[in-house]
């Protein structure tokens, strides 16, 4: 593992050419509760770049021995794991993503602005939009501008869920070599609000904007209702990203289905990949050339 | 309530505590000082802590006897049935044995580096007074189990059993909540607290029986993995060792919760047992599992042991015990949550989310480190000294000591016990062939303990820590029916995986607790080979009534009896367990219930098998024979008869079946395979059916086509395999000495079952039909 | 001095939970339930004196934590 001592030197600054794929590094951000970290830090790893699972407080707290101590830029990407932060009360995702605003939130500014992927999934994505970090129409919102609400069954649902890629242009969608991925969904408050009364009017943005990423489909990739979307989603909206498509949130786990096994259909029909193979691919070979 | 003062002679001390007079005290006294002290021991028991106090020349205190109440509680020390257990049970010699039955969990190999850990256990009492909270800190603690043994879990089970959704209000007794209720308090209790530590729930059931109406029987398993190395026991290292308690704080819920599960409920529970039901906060454990986990990874632990029954009082004795020697605790640094709170509150309170350490010295500021980036609480306690002695100290004042011998050297009973003969008179033989079986199948379909639980399954998050390769629900999206045995791929580096299921037919137990709890540990044995996979340990959670009635006992002891059988027979160990007696109202008590949760060996994950029908025009082979045993089946709770001929099973047999099964999924190609269970053949199929959306065309040729469909003869599968292959398939069964037969055919959009005597096929059913029956059986109570 | 602070969705917002209640409750035999809705309910305990400074300390924890605008309306009652 490559060690770098916090204030030595902006790691990402030693790359000129092409970076090797053991220098890309992703930060996985947990608090208490988030509990996706594992196997999103893995899915990283298993693409050869070096991602480490790191607690909020090591990027503040004065408790935090120098060793432990990290900085935003210290990495390339971040990632907003799955779970249940700060147990989701209140409202899921608000808890962190104030703690995040409190103390990172000019740091994630710079670094979305400078083009680094931040990613968050299911939980992250609750983090982000609780953020104002998406959809960002003009930038990082003061306040949040949707909401990701109660499904509609009003319960958790765990389910596998199809997903129609509406834009495959940007990094976390241009390996993925497919018009529709699996992701298993599971999360009880998933639905995609938009202000009442001015719904059409955020669809139409987001759609003028290629930030529609992901909508749920039937398994034949039909847009369908429930249960093939879970939470009752305006337009079946399951993952966005901002305008200039360097931030994503959805709610669906791509490192849910890095494995072929782990594909619900697995014994029935063999893939060589998962599809989230090509997800986390994407953010990989997007670092690769990233000068 | 108002005490006798001179039965309880307050000390005159800054804070509150008693010394009992016992030494005084009658017989009769004594019971009444274990009624008002909530200490549910006996009078024979109470006279040995008489004659202890007698040879220490002085009285106890409130504190000293609340510890001996909770020490020999019969959830503490299993004073009724480890005389059946020993005798029957224990000490199965298997060489994937690690620590079986002495600690929390069992500890069993996995490959060369790793063990796998394995934890059952009931949560009956608190989830049948409050629901959500109960089912969620059963949860809480069986994490715990796993924890203490240096395991990461990977997976949760939770089999759970209810009255009758159906049942009317007005037939509820006092006290009683309603069935729909108490199920949907314990799935939401489940599924916030599993799905909030990110831990799987992959298997599990749901049985209704008019007995749990007043008892529900909640139980939760979990099984984890660890590194060999990293394998910690529940046992201090030395003297000079550090007591490091980390986690929640101390309160008063959860005080006399073991007091509490070891006697019978009654209408007055509710009220008096409130404070023994502990409130959970998945939060604060999450982080605690990373942070023990992290701390006995680095080497900086010699002991750790979670905080459940008992709370301190047994955690710190046991440990210093268990490593032969004893302890000194100062009581005011345990961290509270209130301030009003009496010492031997504090040392018996069971709030959750609590672990004891062990700690060198020098290793103690690390540990707290570690602790504190979490945001965990950790306080030293106490430290280990060389006599058998535990004493504890409140505000500088000795309120406690007791040789911890005798604190633990909790009684052991071999009540009497009756065996009893549930002899019926009438048989499948005095009912007629049903003139419409569609009807029949409607029925046996949307029976709740057949149909679908996707309502429950689908609210657990059985995917978090994505290494779940069978999941609970099985076939096309969409479409999926009931798996056989879950299957999760623990480890990053290795396909070797383990398959989970958990079973028990309290049908089958109520009639006859021997060929019951026999059938269960076949039914468990065929879920596991099912997905190809070996039988390898299983754990079992032993849900009773009331142990002191001979009949109940008599149950227990048949059931132990019949387990012990089987599993030695077959070399499964039996690798950690839990008993719940006193399951039992004035009103009723529960069905015997001998839960079993049981661990398979998976060589290799992607060889796994599901249940789903995979293709157009393949074979099903029904495997092993089919009799007329009908007692406790759906189909005779269909038609309204009785019989007492429940399925049998013997071991031989099994292990012959095992063994042939494994070699004909490693010879040939097997595409779906399925148990037959609940509802015979005719459910098993259409379960099939279901998950590949796909119909299929048996014959039936027996003369009672309703015995060949519908009985629930124990040891049979169900496999398909491609046209080609099936007369060879057929063939290998026959050599190996199985019976073997072509059911039919795969195929189409219906599901056409032909008998012999008519041109008209008994049951002809649309696919789609068949599984909105089934879908539906249960979704109908719940709107 | 308390305050309680009541959160709300606002008008026209689906509530699943109020939805699937009222059908729950119906099923249990209760009739005339004509509408339920969750209100979320904080009680927060200051150390602040002044009323008006209590409140906007309160306002604040809303619009930074406590409600989503999108979604929510919320109130405060101070004593």
């Amino acid at each position: 593992m490559r060690w770098i001592q916090l204030g030595e030197m902006d790691c990402r600054g030693i790359w000129g050419d092409d970076m090797e794929r053991e220098d890309i590094r992703v930060a996985v951000v947990r608090i208490e509760g988030t509990n996706c970290e594992r196997e999103t830090a893995l899915a990283f790893k298993r693409l050869e770049v070096f991602a480490e699972e790191v607690h909020l407080k090591q990027f503040y707290s004065d408790m935090i021995r120098d060793e432990d101590k990290r900085s935003l830029h210290d990495y390339h990407a971040v990632v907003f794991p799955g779970g249940f932060s700060a147990g989701d009360y209140i409202r899921a995702g608000a808890i962190f993503s104030a703690r995040v605003r409190s103390v990172l939130r000019k740091d994630l500014k710079k670094f979305i602005g400078e083009g680094w992927p931040v990613l968050g999934i299911c939980n992250g994505f609750q983090v982000l939009v609780e953020l104002g970090a998406l959809p960002a129409f003009d930038g990082i919102s003061e306040k949040p501008e949707m909401a990701l609400g109660i499904n509609d069954s009003s319960r958790f649902e765990c389910r596998p869920t199809f997903l129609k890629v509406e834009n495959q242009k940007i990094l976390f969608t241009r390996n993925l070599g497919k018009n529709v991925v699996m992701f298993p969904s599971a999360h009880a408050e998933g639905k995609v609000i938009f202000p009442s009364g001015r719904e059409e009017e955020y669809i139409e943005r987001l759609k003028e904007n290629n930030q529609i990423v992901f909508r749920y489909v039937d398994r034949n990739g039909d847009y369908a209702g429930y249960p093939w979307n879970p939470n009752g989603s305006i337009y079946n909206i399951a993952g966005i990203c901002n305008p200039e498509g360097n931030v994503l949130g959805l709610m669906p786990h791509p490192e849910r289905a890095f494995h072929p096994v782990s594909h619900p259909e697995w014994t029935r029909n063999q893939q060589k990949d998962g599809d989230g193979k090509g997800f986390f691919e994407g953010i990989v070979s997007y670092l690769e050339k990233k000068v | 309530m108002e005490l006798d003062p001179s039965v309880y002679i307050s000390r005159n001390l800054p804070f509150e505590l008693y010394e009992v007079d016992i030494l005084n005290a009658s017989d009769e006294q004594l019971a009444v000082i274990s009624d008002e002290m909530g200490l549910a021991l006996s009078v024979d028991e109470m006279r040995r802590i008489k004659e202890y106090f007698r040879q220490k020349g002085r009285n106890p205190t409130d504190i000293e006897l609340q510890a001996l109440g909770q020490a020999w509680s019969e959830h503490c020390c299993y004073k009724s049935s480890k005389y059946f257990l020993k005798k029957y049970l224990f000490g199965i010699e298997a060489p994937q044995n690690i620590f079986v039955i002495e600690e929390d969990a069992g500890v069993v190999e996995f490959d060369e580096e790793h063990a796998y850990v394995v934890a059952l256990e009931s949560h009956n009492h608190p989830s049948a007074i409050e629901p959500y909270g109960g089912a969620a800190t059963g949860i809480g603690g069986i994490l715990r189990d796993v924890v203490c043994m240096g395991a990461q879990p990977v997976a949760l089970v939770d089999p759970l059993f209810f009255g009758h959704l159906d049942t009317p209000y007005e037939a509820l007794p006092s006290g009683v909540k309603h069935p729909l209720y108490l199920m949907n308090g314990v799935v939401a209790g489940i599924r916030d607290y599993g799905n909030r530590v990110g831990i799987p729930t992959v298997a599990g059931m749901i049985f209704f029986d008019e007995g749990y109406t007043g008892n529900c029987l909640v139980n939760v398993g979990c099984v984890g993995i660890a590194k060999k190395n990293h394998l910690i026991r529940s046992r201090v290292g030395g003297v000079g060792d550090v007591f490091v308690l980390v986690g929640g704080k101390t309160g008063r819920d959860g005080i006399h919760g073991v007091t509490f599960a070891s006697t019978e409920l009654d209408e007055k529970s509710e009220e008096e047992s409130r404070g023994a039901v502990q409130l959970g906060n998945p939060i604060v454990k999450e982080p605690l599992i990373h942070a023990c986990l992290e701390a006995n990874e680095k080497g900086l632990l010699t002991g750790m042991k979670d905080l459940g029954g008992g709370g301190l009082s047994c955690v710190i004795g046991e440990m210093a015990l268990a490593g032969g020697f004893g302890a000194e605790v100062h009581l005011e640094r345990v961290p509270l949550k209130e301030k009003e709170i009496k010492p031997w509150e504090i040392w018996v309170s069971e709030s959750q989310e609590r672990m004891m350490l062990s700690v060198r010295p020098e290793n103690v500021d690390e540990v707290l480190y570690i602790f504190d980036k979490w945001d965990v609480d950790a306080t030293v306690i106490g430290k280990v000294i060389d006599e058998k002695i535990l004493r504890v100290f409140y505000q500088g004042y000795k309120i406690y000591e007791m040789d911890i011998e005798f604190v633990t050297s909790g009684p052991e009973y071999c009540r009497p016990y009756t065996v009893e003969k549930r002899e019926i008179q009438t048989s499948v033989f005095d009912v007629p062939e049903p003139e419409d079986y569609e009807d029949i199948f409607r029925s046996i379909l949307a029976h709740p303990n057949v149909a679908s639980k996707e309502f429950a399954i689908r609210q657990y998050d059985h995917e978090v820590r994505a290494s779940t390769v069978l999941k609970p629900l099985n076939g096309i999206a969409g479409w999926e029916s009931h798996g056989d045995a879950a299957v999760i791929k623990p480890l990053e580096d290795s396909w070797k995986g383990l398959a989970i299921t958990s079973d028990v037919n309290p049908a089958y137990t109520k009639i006859d607790p021997f060929w019951g709890t026999a059938v269960a540990f076949d039914e468990m044995c065929r879920n596991l080979v099912a997905v190809n996979s070996v039988p390898h340990s299983f754990a079992d959670c032993l849900n009773f009534g009331n142990p002191e009635k001979p009949l109940r006992l008599g149950d227990f002891h048949e059931s132990v009896r019949a387990l012990g059988w089987m599993a030695r027979n077959l070399g499964i160990p039996c690798v950690s367990g839990n008993v719940s007696f006193y399951n039992e109202t004035p009103y009723s008590f529960v069905p015997p219930t001998p839960t079993l949760m049981g661990v398979g060996m998976v060589e290799d994950v992607r060889k796994v098998i599901s249940m789903d029908l995979k293709r157009r025009g393949t074979a099903l082979i029904l495997i092993n024979e089919t009799r007329p045993e009908f007692g406790g089946s759906v189909y005779s709770s269909v038609r309204g008869f009785e019989d007492s001929n429940v399925p049998k099973s013997s071991p031989e047999h099994l292990r012959k079946s095992i063994e042939t099964m494994l070699s004909l999924f490693s010879n040939f190609r097997i595409l779906s395979c399925h148990d037959v269970a609940e509802g015979g053949v005719a459910v098993a199929l259409g379960e099939m059916c279901i998950g590949g959306h796909m119909g299929c065309e048996v014959e039936i040729r027996a003369e009672r086509a309703d015995i060949a469909l519908f009985s629930e003869s124990a040891t049979r599968w169900i496999v398909e395999v491609k046209e080609e292959d099936y007369t060879d398939v057929v063939e290998f069964l026959r050599k190996s000495g199985l019976k073997a037969g072509v059911l039919g055919f795969t195929g189409g959009k219906d599901m056409i079952l032909r008998g012999a005597k008519t041109t008209k096929p008994l049951i002809y059913m649309n696919i789609d039909e068949v599984d909105t029956t089934w879908r539906n059986g249960l979704s109908r109570y719940m709107g | 001095m308390i305050a309680h602070v009541y959160i709300e969705l606002k008008k026209g917002v689906a509530d699943p939970e109020g939805e699937n209640t009222k059908k729950a409750l119906q099923l249990l035999g209760f009739d005339g339930v004509r509408d339920v809705r969750t209100i979320k309910v904080f009680r927060i305990e200051l150390d602040e004196l002044d009323e008006d400074q209590g409140k906007r300390k309160v306002e604040e924890m809303c619009e930074k934590l406590l409600a989503n605008p999108v979604i929510h309306n919320y109130r405060i009652e101070i004593g």
